[in-house]
């Protein structure tokens, strides 16, 4: 119990353990399925800074997801072979969306940001899909071949597997920071009771909005990555069917900590990587695990853990 | 003369057919501590939430030191100095006490400007600490410091608001009912607190029982369904047969 405590004080320890935990799970299992998972960590983190810490629950968080594949995907395609550069354009059109999206979606709370966010997500869906098919390759996709630069060169499994745990621990770094800064504070206050904070002298809109984009951006960086990770891009990774995935893995993991949104995302990766290897409706065992959560643990696997 | 700091001129709010608050012309002066009564559902706190920018009036204007403020946000007017307390009181039960001071102190702190110390430095400056807990320290509850806001006592989340209020500067302090749901004992805390206070910025409280009020306010105003009815010195306004009508006939058939 002291450990626990004391691994939540220190930030370095907190990164070390992941860095440790994937690097030992990745070279017993398999390098390629594990980078997957780091990603998909990645996403989760960002959706935790929108969900867990201010406290607004989005059903369409594939669409900032997606916007960073395509966008690096189309970088790739159409404009340069640098994967930098790629990446780099992923993350700025994810940023650029959740700037346009932003200032219309931050001033609705509850049902009506969850919603809108999941309108906008099969809008988004709809364009890649029908009327921009011609740029994006409809159903088919984007199939890309990512070229080295000097001695980097992640098509090599291994070099991308330490690019994405890099960029996870970056993520979780600042998100670290972020919690115990003033903002961090400013954004528990929000959660709240925004009302409140208005009332401290805030303007609460600005630093929503700040919020919202932070999160769009991290999510359009795993999305960068997983362009990378699969070298392609296709309507999947902006599919709103699969913005449930990150709630499910923010809410498993527990929520607003940075601990509980990589568990949560190892999780869940664990189970739908692995168990539809044994059972073949394994979605009804991610709805059970669902309601376990929901009615035994309320704060996720990590709350879980911390409170004992 | 002393100047009026807040004034409000002919401000109607109106909620689906009903008038909570009827053409209200009212102003604070500089300096001064006043008081508004009337029985529940008055429109009290209906007109506060005018003042502080909650709700902006169907009708009517509001200013602040001579300038309109109607439409101004309320972060806006909380910056240029109208702070306000809630009827119920309001603070953060999931942060501990410091936290919730160090939110409202690092707003007024011109070190926390800088994007940089606001986004990425700990909020456990010492500096800050110290002077949040000296904030805490002027109402008796410094050693409360560490514990979750969830698990004051009434008496002591409503000190730990008006802490926060004292520490955004305020030029007008605007209370709602502060005395409501507290104990005997608390109440007359709060009431010395309120009394230190005095002249040192505009005061105005509302509240819903005229006993509280009497020894501490300079000037008295009753509020009865939406409207002013009487103004006055407290001894005044307490002899006033309307007022007696309207809020003693009501409330206490004596
Ligand atoms: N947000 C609101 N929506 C609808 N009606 C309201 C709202 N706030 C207050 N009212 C109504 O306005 C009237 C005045 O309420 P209020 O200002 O809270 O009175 P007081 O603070 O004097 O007790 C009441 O009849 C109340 O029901
Ligand atoms: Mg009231």
């Amino acid at each position: 119990m002291r450990m626990i405590k004391r691994l939540e004080r220190s930030p370095t320890l907190i990164l070390a353990v992941i860095t440790a935990g994937f690097i030992i799970f990745g070279y017993s299992t398999s390098i390629l399925k594990i980078t997957d998972f780091i990603i998909f960590c990645i996403y989760v983190l960002g959706y935790d800074l929108l969900y867990g810490h201010m406290g607004r629950l989005s059903f369409g968080h594939m669409l900032y997801l997606g916007a960073g594949a395509y966008g690096t995907a189309l970088c790739a395609k159409y404009l340069s072979s640098n994967v930098f550069l790629a990446i780099l354009c992923g993350i700025l059109f994810g940023a650029a969306i959740g700037g346009i999206l932003g200032p219309i979606l931050i001033r609705t709370k509850g049902a009506c940001f969850a919603l809108l966010n999941l309108a906008f997500n099969q809008v988004g869906h709809f364009l890649v899909l029908v009327p921009l098919a011609k740029i994006t390759g409809g159903e088919d996709g984007i199939s890309l071949h990512f070229t080295g630069y000097r001695f980097l060169d992640f098509s090599n499994i291994h070099q991308l597997f330490f690019l994405s745990l890099i960029s996870l621990i970056l993520v979780a770094f600042l998100i670290i920071k972020f919690t115990h800064s003033p903002y961090g504070i400013l954004l528990k206050g929000i959660k709240e009771n925004e009302t409140r904070v208005n009332f401290l002298g805030y303007n609460t809109y600005r630093y929503k909005l700040i919020t919202f984009v932070l999160s769009t951006t991290i999510a359009a960086f795993a999305g960068a990555l997983t362009t990378l990770n699969y070298n392609y891009a296709n309507p999947s990774f902006i599919d709103p069917h699969r913005s449930v995935e990150v709630i499910f893995a923010t809410l498993m993991g527990g929520a607003g900590s940075v601990l509980g949104a990589v568990i949560g995302g190892a999780a869940f990766m664990t189970i739908s990587n692995y168990l539809p290897r044994y059972i073949l409706r394994w979605e009804m065992f991610l709805g059970l695990a669902l309601l376990i959560i929901a009615f035994k643990f309320r704060k996720g696997i990590w709350g879980y853990i911390r409170e004992i | 003369m002393a100047d009026t700091i807040l004034l409000a001129k002919g401000v109607t709010k109106r909620f689906d057919g009903l008038t909570a608050v009827h053409n209200v012309t009212y102003e604070v002066k500089a300096g001064e501590t006043a008081g508004i009564i009337g029985p529940n559902g008055a429109g009290k706190s209906t007109f506060f939430n005018l003042l502080t920018g909650f709700f902006i009036p169907d009708e009517g204007q509001i200013f602040y030191l001579g300038e309109e403020i109607t439409r101004t946000p309320s972060y806006e007017r909380v910056n240029r100095g109208i702070v306000r307390t809630f009827q119920l009181v309001s603070v953060f039960d999931t942060m501990t006490v410091l936290e919730n001071m160090m939110l409202s102190r690092i707003r007024q702190g011109r070190d926390y400007r800088s994007k940089r110390r606001f986004f990425f430095k700990s909020v456990y400056h010492p500096d800050l600490v110290d002077e949040c807990l000296q904030a805490l320290d002027t109402l008796g509850i410094a050693d409360k410091a560490d514990i979750k806001t969830s698990d004051l006592s009434y008496g002591e989340k409503r000190e730990l608001e008006i802490v926060i209020a004292l520490s955004l500067n305020p030029k007008v302090l605007l209370l709602d009912e502060p005395f409501a749901g507290l104990s005997p004992i608390e109440i007359g805390h709060i009431s010395r607190v309120v009394q230190q206070l005095s002249g040192k910025f505009a005061i105005l409280i509302v509240e819903h029982k005229i006993s509280k009020l009497v020894e501490l306010v300079e000037r008295l105003c009753v509020l009865n369904e939406g409207t002013l009815v009487c103004s006055g010195t407290p001894g005044k306004v307490i002899c006033d047969p309307q007022v007696r009508e309207c809020y003693w006939g009501k409330e206490e058939t004596a």
